[in-house]
């Protein structure tokens, strides 16, 4: 990796995945998000942080096509996508968890995986009659999934009665199953127990290594451990980009985390 | 998977079971039964509305009353015959699914609602007064023209007959639900009735699926109201009344919502109970809504659902 001026480029610089410019929301008079601007690289984590209601789940909700913004753009892969609605937005190949589980309380950890990775084999001629479990390769890559995240023991169950943890990694595997390019996580780690917790952060490292992904993170060590890159947010503003060192120097990032110590390893 | 299991043996059982009471049954009792097995399917098509997308739709009297009256008047005005007066029924449930469609699936839940019963009841007013076409409160009486099925001719005034041949819609009707339930679409349904919102994340026009859920209900729902009419040989605005709204909520919600076949359970409950105990007892229905609300109370999932998620354990 190459630093230059304290940014890391995490890989070959051929255009940005993910580029915001100038994207602005407001409800009514509140500011939410106001004119955050940047660019996503392939295989780069960048870690969104900044305290409560800075913007962070807005800036997601605008990114995936909930929210229109009120100005500025948002491509991916060079295409605009802004405005565009979620369920298009998500087949061009990007994906995102909430940050509250947000799944499908009476189905079971197999279908709900399965649905998901279905929306891209959806062809007319097998949406109506043919046999949902003789779909066959719907059905591996659901496998495949379940098994990348760590849930095959699980599959059969019911999503409601998993364990918090487990519903914030079925959560991860629901978002794998639209085969994204870029992997939006609204803090996978909120409330889980510290044994699960290094379970997200392994599966998050692994996975950047077939996609980009954006992290909305309190936790300051899982922060520095995953990020390469961090952006800091404050009031809608960005008030501190760069690598997690550069960041945890800044001195308004620091009087906003006041107390809080950021140790970069 | 055991859930399933559960439901398609008390499906296929209950169609053997109806097969072979067409031919043991009395006259009264055959007459009852061919009512139940037409609000089988009225009702098997109104859970793919409220059971598998949670679509709460006051409207369906609309179809059950466009079906009655594309059936009979097409037999009366065009000449058709039965097969093709059956179709036309289907086909104008379905142009009708997508119109009304078209403007309430996007509404949120108590919108939706209302403005499914608003439209319904709009065309219950029209029915009721565009007399020289639909005959109003006294209905057009139709005589039904005799089923060519190629090699033989059936006349279905014939009581036997007009089992058979209703039994038969609502098995086909059954077996092409339980198909589309099971194949991807039906997957899809169930995402958008756990969690609309994900299923749009995960890529699915959520409001298009709903609109396919709608337009599927209306349909069944036509093709009983046209059964209806051509047993009674006979339709009128009533069809279209808001009592024909709520039935089918009722039945689903006795039956089990999201089951397909739990619906059938409740049909009989409720037309077995205004048969038998509206001879004695005239406000049968303030017991009927007593006994609904104590089902309701055991088990939220409605009849079939409690013995189906029974099965599994």
């Amino acid at each position: 990796m190459s630093q230059a001026g304290g940014y890391v480029k995490a890989m070959a610089d051929d255009g940005y995945l993910l580029e915001l410019k100038n994207v602005s929301k407001s409800f009514g008079g509140l500011v939410a998000l106001d004119g955050i601007s940047y660019g996503v690289q392939k295989g780069e984590i960048l870690g969104i942080i900044g305290p409560n209601g800075a913007g962070k789940t807005t800036l997601f909700n605008v990114i995936t096509g909930e929210q229109k913004p009120t100005g500025g753009r948002v491509y991916l892969k060079g295409e605009d996508i802004t405005g565009l609605p979620p369920d298009i937005i998500c087949q061009k190949g990007m994906s995102r968890t909430f940050q509250l589980t947000f799944i499908f309380p009476e189905m079971t950890v197999f279908e709900s995986v399965w649905i998901g990775v279905y929306s891209r084999f959806r062809r007319p001629w097998n949406l109506f009659f043919s046999r949902a479990d003789r779909l066959g390769t719907v059905a591996e890559k659901a496998l495949h999934i379940i098994r990348t995240v760590g849930l095959e023991q699980k599959m059969r169950e019911i999503a409601s009665n998993l364990s918090y943890g487990d519903q914030k990694v079925l959560e991860i595997a629901m978002a794998l199953s639209t085969d994204p390019v870029m992997l939006l996580l609204d803090e996978p780690t909120q409330g889980v127990g510290p044994g699960e917790v290094d379970t997200i952060i392994n599966l998050v490292e692994r996975l950047s290594k077939e996609m980009s992904i954006i992290l909305i993170e309190h936790d300051m060590d899982i922060v520095a451990r995953l990020c390469h890159n961090v952006t800091v947010l404050s009031f809608g503003k960005t008030i501190a980009r760069g690598s997690c060192e550069v960041v945890s120097q800044n001195e308004e990032v620091q009087r906003i985390y006041l107390g809080e110590k950021m140790v970069c390893s | 998977m055991q859930r399933e299991r559960v439901l398609r043996y008390f499906a296929v059982g209950t169609l053997v079971l109806l097969g072979i009471l067409g031919m043991v049954l009395p006259t009264g009792a055959r007459s009852l039964t061919i009512q139940i097995m037409i609000f089988g399917i009225f009702a098997m098509g109104y859970d793919v509305c409220l059971g598998y997308t949670a679509q709460c739709s006051l409207g369906h009297s609309l179809f059950f009353g466009a079906g009655a009256y594309g059936c009979v008047l097409s037999m009366i005005h065009l000449k058709v015959g039965l097969l093709t007066a059956l179709a036309i029924s289907i086909g104008s449930g379905f142009v009708l699914g997508v119109l009304l469609g078209l403007i309430c699936v996007r509404l949120s839940e108590a919108y939706f609602v209302i403005v499914t019963a608003i439209i319904a009841a709009v065309f219950h007013l029209l029915a009721m007064d565009l007399i020289w076409i639909t005959g109003g409160d006294d209905g057009l009486c139709v005589s039904i023209p005799p089923l060519k099925l190629g090699f033989a001719e059936v006349s279905l005034y014939q009581p036997q007959a007009n089992y058979y041949f209703v039994l038969f819609f609502m098995a086909v009707s059954y077996f092409v639900l339980a198909r589309i339930l099971n194949a991807p679409l039906g997957k899809i349904f169930l995402s958008i009735r756990e969690n609309p919102k994900r299923a749009h994340f995960l890529g699915y026009n959520v409001t298009r699926y709903k609109l396919t859920a709608f337009v599927i209900s209306g349909m069944f729902a036509a093709l009983a109201g046209a059964l209806y009419a051509v047993t009674l040989r006979y339709t009128s605005a009533d069809y279209l009344s808001f009592y024909w709204c709520v039935l089918p909520v009722v039945w689903c919600l006795v039956g089990g919502l999201g089951t397909l076949v739990g619906p059938w359970v409740g049909v009989a409950l409720m037309s077995l109970f205004q048969y038998y105990v509206s001879a004695w007892f005239t406000y049968y229905l303030l017991l009927f809504g007593v006994l609904v609300l104590i089902i309701l109370r055991v088990s939220r999932k409605g009849i079939m659902g409690y013995v189906a998620s029974r099965g599994v354990r």
